[in-house]
């Protein structure tokens, strides 16, 4: 993925959703089947609203972190979230939703999280960028 | 007969006398010995059923090893994972598998490719956690046996490569993906191997199949059907995987396998019991599946401490023994024959989650058990005392190499929520949060030690920053080679550990090395390529980890 849409705040999501809305695309559930390509449900919620934040660190520690990406965020052999600026939501979303392979693994977690779970680990992970 | 051809007889003698010897490179003596047998070839995993990573050839020695070029590399082209095989070499043929179940025939001498076979596999392997992890393959009865990401079995003809047989054997769907990660090895006709899955919500079996017609023998069931051991229903989530490649005793026809943590890891509120047969060590029929004998490690495990290693056999007082490393951090000696404890010894600098294990009995001396709610630091972390990177034992030493870690990790206990385990990938952990931390009063890093197999007592031990994840390779030319996770490999002295001959291959050991002699020259293998989930596991407590490349080439040594 090279797009890059970066927003953090309730306008850049309207943004999003407009899109979404306007190709008719709104996906009651997202299928594992879903392209790179193919645009997102935008989340329900302000990524930066304290409560999903706190959702999302949740659900981090209890998965993500475990194995993979370190307590904080900092660990794995991704680049480090706390601290990161660089990370478009979009990009955040699809990769959790599709997973990645590399020289390395992330399996996909799209089959098992809901939109807004995985929009609820984004948000963390955004947060952990202002951090 | 005239003098001159007596002298021609003599000669011819002779000459074939020492050209054999160079053909072997093996000290006579030893030959037909335990651990010596079929000197030039790696036959089997551990190269011989005793475990011992140990190569009796002699050509490379303390003298000439700094005299070592390299022969040829082989690239599979799939980087992902790294490789993590131990190769197979018989008669100048090397079977070898990269990512993705993606199996090498290749020409020991010149690392040509001979054949190559990539299943087609399932699309379920997309979700894997364990995904590309390819482990190794098994050859004989003509065949390469391999075991694979979507849980078949499969035997190729090993001439050509042709696919002879496939047969699913689990479930991925249903079982978390499922997968045969490690080679199933040969018992006789019977051909077994366990699945991963000791941190996912399944039941763990060892399935067993016909060798040469692929049709299921036998099943072994390794969460024990006993309320006791597995109140209500916690069984059926209960983990119990036997992950790696077991061994096998032809003469009494038993197979030694160990086992893995019980699931949820950290959270053992509904599984209050010993949880049979995790982290355990079983001895099964070959014929039947049938369990012989058993020897749990850590009942009731709470801290991820599987037991699945290898069995390593070696000599005590006159009688075959087993000693068996876990990842809690301490090594059984067992009696071969039903498993009696002869010894237990800590293996691990930093341990915490007991105050030690009777040697006598076997049984935990104070456990700390995970807690929701609070924050507890265990020692050694959740990857172990070591991984899963197998020691080596050099009969002329006496001593058994085998790589440590030295890390710890912070861990609150909480139940799994089921929204987290919809995934075919989800890992049943137990947990709030976990997090790497060095050990009390030191730095978190690695080791390699030369000890006593049955008391642990150390000759030398090898410091790294960071803990090494290749297996250990050691041979009768007094040598044991090992790599780290920056791609150095290293040839040292088997008595004193001093180094003597290290190449920079570029990217992280994770596979095994292997040591093998065609027409007449001896050669060291080296699987290299930063492999398997596990260095991301550590950077959390080595950030250095992080910017590691990844790799795959098979790099062949022997002399000039």
């Amino acid at each position: 993925m090279t797009h890059e849409t970066p927003r953090s705040n309730a306008k850049g999501r309207l943004t999003v959703s407009a899109l979404v809305i306007a190709l008719g695309m709104i996906w009651a559930a997202p299928s594992p089947a879903m392209a790179t390509e193919d645009p997102i449900v935008a989340p329900s919620f302000d990524l930066t609203d304290p409560e999903r934040i706190a959702l999302g660190k949740k659900r981090f520690n209890k998965t993500c972190a475990g194995y993979c990406h370190g307590s904080d965020g900092v660990g794995g052999r991704a680049p480090d979230f706390k601290g990161r600026t660089d990370l478009a939501d979009e990009e955040a979303f699809r990769t959790i939703f599709h997973g990645r392979r590399t020289s390395d693994i992330m399996p996909p977690w799209g089959a098992a999280f809901s939109t807004d779970q995985i929009w609820e680990l984004v948000a963390y992970i955004k947060f952990l960028g202002t951090q | 007969m005239t003098a001159s051809r007596n002298m021609f007889r003599l000669s011819a003698a002779l000459l074939a006398g020492s050209a054999l010897s160079f053909m072997t490179a093996v000290p006579a003596m030893a030959q037909g010995k335990a651990g010596f047998e079929d000197p030039n070839n790696w036959p089997e995993y551990h190269r011989t059923s005793n475990a011992w990573r140990f190569s009796p050839l002699n050509q490379i020695t303390r003298e000439n090893v700094k005299k070592l070029k390299v022969a040829w590399v082989h690239q599979p082209g799939n980087i992902t994972h790294g490789l993590q095989a131990t190769p197979i070499v018989i008669d100048g043929v090397m079977y070898s598998i990269s990512a993705n179940n993606n199996v090498w025939a290749i020409d020991a001498a010149t690392g040509k490719t001979l054949w190559n076979y990539a299943p087609k596999l399932d699309k379920i392997v997309d979700q894997v956690f364990y995904g590309a992890a390819s482990r190794g393959v098994t050859v004989g009865r003509g065949k390469v046996f391999l075991g694979t990401l979507d849980g078949r079995f499969i035997a190729l003809d090993q001439k050509t490569g042709k696919e002879l047989w496939s047969t699913q054997l689990t479930n991925p769907k249903t079982q978390y993906g499922a997968l045969f990660s490690a080679p199933p090895q040969l018992a006789g006709n019977v051909l077994f191997g366990g699945t991963t899955g000791g941190d996912q919500p399944i039941s763990g079996k060892i399935y067993a199949v016909n060798a040469d017609t692929g049709k299921p023998a036998w099943t072994f069931d390794v969460i024990k059907n006993d309320p006791k051991s597995w109140p209500g229903d916690s069984g059926k989530v209960g983990g119990g995987s036997a992950w790696m490649p077991g061994t096998y005793d032809a003469k009494t026809d038993t197979i030694y396998i160990g086992t893995s943590n019980a699931a949820p890891d950290y959270y053992n509120y509904d599984r209050k019991g010993d949880n049979l047969y995790t982290a355990s060590l079983l001895a099964i029929e070959g014929k039947t599946g049938k369990l012989k004998w058993h020897r749990q490690e850590v009942p009731n495990d709470s801290w991820d401490y599987d037991s699945a290693y290898e069995a390593l056999v070696v000599q005590k007082d006159g009688k075959d023994v087993i000693v068996h490393l876990n990842k809690g951090g301490f090594v059984f000696v067992m009696d071969k024959k039903d498993g009696a404890l002869e010894n237990v010894w800590q293996f691990s600098e930093n341990v915490n989650w007991v105050k030690g294990i009777d040697p006598k009995t076997g049984a935990l001396i104070d456990p700390v058990y995970p807690e929701i709610d609070k924050t507890k630091t265990f020692c050694p972390n959740l990857l172990g005392a070591r991984s899963w990177n197998h020691g080596a034992y050099n009969p002329g030493t006496g001593l058994w190499y085998s790589h440590a870690m030295e890390v710890c990790n912070e861990v609150v206990a909480g139940k799994d929520d089921p929204d987290n385990l919809k995934a075919v990938s989800a890992l049943s952990l137990g947990i709030e949060s976990i997090k790497l931390v060095a050990p009390p009063n030191s730095k978190p890093h690695g080791r390699l030690d030369a000890r006593d197999p049955l008391t642990g007592k150390v000759k030398w031990s090898i410091k790294y920053d960071m803990p090494p994840l290749s297996s250990v390779l050691t041979t009768a030319g007094g040598l044991v080679f090992t790599g780290d996770l920056e791609g150095k490999i290293f040839g040292y002295d088997a008595d004193t550990g001093k180094e003597l001959w290290s190449f920079n291959s570029g990217s992280g050991l994770r596979g095994g090395p292997v040591s093998y002699s065609v027409k007449g020259k001896q050669y060291i293998v080296f699987p290299t390529g930063l492999g398997s989930h596990a260095p991301g596991f550590l950077a959390g407590a080595f950030p250095q980890i992080k910017d590691l490349p990844g790799g795959a080439a098979l790099i062949a040594f022997t002399l000039e």
